[in-house]
């Protein structure tokens, strides 16, 4: 109530100065509307109702608060008065609209009895007198019908973008991997192929080593492309969740693994894919490069966050630059704007974070 | 014929060095990145290099950055650019920039052998080899205000295979035509685009050179 006086007198003071500048009843009128906890959108060109909310807020509602700041000060006041009485000349009559005269305790006490009368009006009373003078905020300063729904609409361009461009990094890796891999494998293989027809003429002998190595090529090509098809979603994901799907990772994992997973909910599935490449790339570095006895894995629902960790207890030293899948995890991670850190002293142990946004 | 093959992709290197090979071409080094490619060079100095677009670190264009300078250091040098598709801004810099003893091909035609070598041997010899995927591209964004819009379809085609590098007599036995009736749309071809034969530059350069500025 207090806080709508004030409003009040600032809506006065913005209606008196409303001629010279729009922002100070803007200002007035997002004082109010933090105040009654109305949503502040950026404002309607040719909408009057805020200068409407102004004019009545600074008239009727000063009035109405007013009236209800002089209930409680009254009641003080005449609650009190026993007390102070002496230091009143008795013929002035009593304080505020008590003009009879105060002869006695007796009296002082009648007016005390109507300070406790105010008491309760204030008590009873304040919490609607608050209201009716919220009420032209509530109904002049809440968005229109319509400006929530362009909220929303914003709030679901914005989330959609994010999901577009998340889809986009995934369509490059995907592109990067099927010219890095299957079709520089159907080249060789075509080169090959070409260089057999031509060796049928002049050199038999040599078609079938060609052919050979094209073979080889083909095998390559159909590895790398089911290793892409599988990168794209592991289908253990999708039968058996992340994690299910990283308990697979650990139990194939050649070097002892124990994992420690906490996922309440799924995580959008391609966040769960990343994951999933993570823990399995790193688990191989760790096989491959470490030396170590023993590796730890752990995942963490953490809110709206996925956390892994990958230690283990072998030689350290790993090096992002070395060729192994370090960058590639990186990158990944990036994609999907988490966080990767990495640390391993020489002589170990190494531990991997990532983190993940959730995406759902 | 002293060859350098730069690719990063060992399967393919191998199978471009053992093709060669086989027809008796001379590959006197293989690389898998800028900087071995950059050192053989120097070593071996070649005729021509073959090399891959998209090469370590970044798989951007370390390829062409590459034989960029092997070029500067060694001008002589014939190159044969092979790429896994048409990146146009590429192509056009590269052959309006001088075509001579340059040649831009999609990966795939190093199967077709003999068109292959056709290429390379065009390269060697000074001319230029353009893949017709590109040159197909480079048709349909023919800018409208070029002349190019006056030339028949046949005419369009024989310039195409100009562009591409191809001579006469290549031209006329790809289309199935004679020699004389290939002379007589190249004629044709001069005339609409208003090139004359007392101009200062060679004219079937200069038609190509039209063609590949009308596509930018």
């Amino acid at each position: 109530m207090l806080g709508g006086l004030g409003t009040s007198g600032l809506a006065l003071a913005a209606l008196l100065l409303a001629p010279f500048t729009r922002r100070v009843l803007r200002a007035a009128a997002g004082r109010e509307r933090s105040r009654l906890g109305i949503v502040d959108l950026p404002p309607v060109p040719g909408d009057r109702r805020e200068l409407g909310w102004a004019a009545l807020h600074a008239t009727a509602g000063l009035v109405v608060g007013l009236v209800g700041l002089s209930l409680p000060v009254y009641a003080v006041q005449y609650c009190t008065f026993p007390l102070w009485y002496r230091l009143l000349d008795p013929s002035m009559g009593g304080p505020g609209f008590v003009t009879w005269g105060i002869d006695g305790l007796a009296d002082a006490f009648g007016v005390f009895l109507i300070g406790v009368l105010f008491a309760v009006a204030a008590f009873a009373l304040l919490p609607g007198i608050a209201e009716l003078q919220a009420f032209p905020g509530r109904r002049l300063l809440a968005p229109a019908a319509d400006a929530d729904l362009s909220l929303r609409v914003a709030e679901l361009t914005a989330t959609r973008a994010a999901a577009l461009d998340a889809h986009a990094t995934e369509l490059r890796r995907i592109e990067r991997s099927l010219h890095d891999g299957t079709q520089n494998r159907l080249v060789a293989l075509n080169v090959l192929i070409g260089a057999a027809r031509r060796a049928q003429e002049r050199n038999p002998a040599a078609v079938a080593d060609i052919l050979n190595r094209a073979q080889d090529a083909t095998e390559q090509a159909l590895a790398e492309l089911r290793a892409v098809v599988r990168s794209i979603l592991p289908p253990v994901l999708d039968d058996r969740g992340l994690a299910g799907a990283l308990a697979g990772l650990a139990g194939a994992c050649s070097v002892p693994c124990a994992l420690e997973v906490d996922l309440p909910g799924r995580c959008a599935a391609s966040v769960e894919a990343t994951a999933y490449f993570v823990v399995a790339e790193a688990l191989t570095n760790v096989v491959k490069h470490s030396g170590a006895g023993s590796v730890a894995v752990t995942a963490r629902r953490d809110g709206d966050r996925l956390r892994l960790r990958v230690t283990d207890d072998g030689r350290g030293g790993a090096d992002e630059s070395s060729g192994s899948g370090l960058a590639g995890i990186r990158r990944r991670v990036a994609a999907y704007d988490g966080r990767f850190a990495m640390t391993s002293p020489a002589g170990g142990p190494t531990t991997m974070d990532v983190e993940l946004p959730c995406g759902s | 014929m002293r060859i350098v093959i730069a690719e990063d992709d060992p399967l393919l290197r191998e199978g471009l060095a053992l093709l060669l090979r086989a027809e008796g071409l001379d590959v006197v080094a293989t690389a898998d990145s800028p900087g071995t490619f950059l050192a053989a060079v120097d070593e071996h100095k070649p005729d021509v290099a073959i090399v891959d677009v998209r090469m370590p670190p970044t798989h951007t264009d370390e390829g062409i950055v590459a034989a960029v300078e092997a070029r500067r250091r060694q001008p002589e040098l014939a190159v044969l650019v092979l790429s896994a598709y048409v990146e146009q801004a590429f192509a056009t810099d590269l052959l309006a920039g001088g075509s001579a003893r340059l040649g831009y091909l999609l990966k795939e035609r190093v199967g077709r052998v003999s068109s292959f070598l056709d290429a390379l041997h065009r390269v060697f010899a000074g001319g230029t080899a353009v893949d017709p995927e590109v040159i197909g591209q480079l048709l349909v964004r023919a800018r409208p205000d070029s002349g190019l819009d006056r030339l028949s379809p046949r005419e369009t085609e024989v310039l195409a295979l100009m562009a591409e590098g191809l001579g006469n007599t290549a031209i006329a036995s790809k289309l199935v035509l004679s020699d004389s009736a290939v002379h007589k749309h190249v004629r044709q071809i001069f005339a609409k685009l208003g090139l004359t034969p007392d101009d200062q530059v060679d004219r079937r350069v200069a038609a190509v050179l039209r063609f590949l500025e009308a596509a930018r």
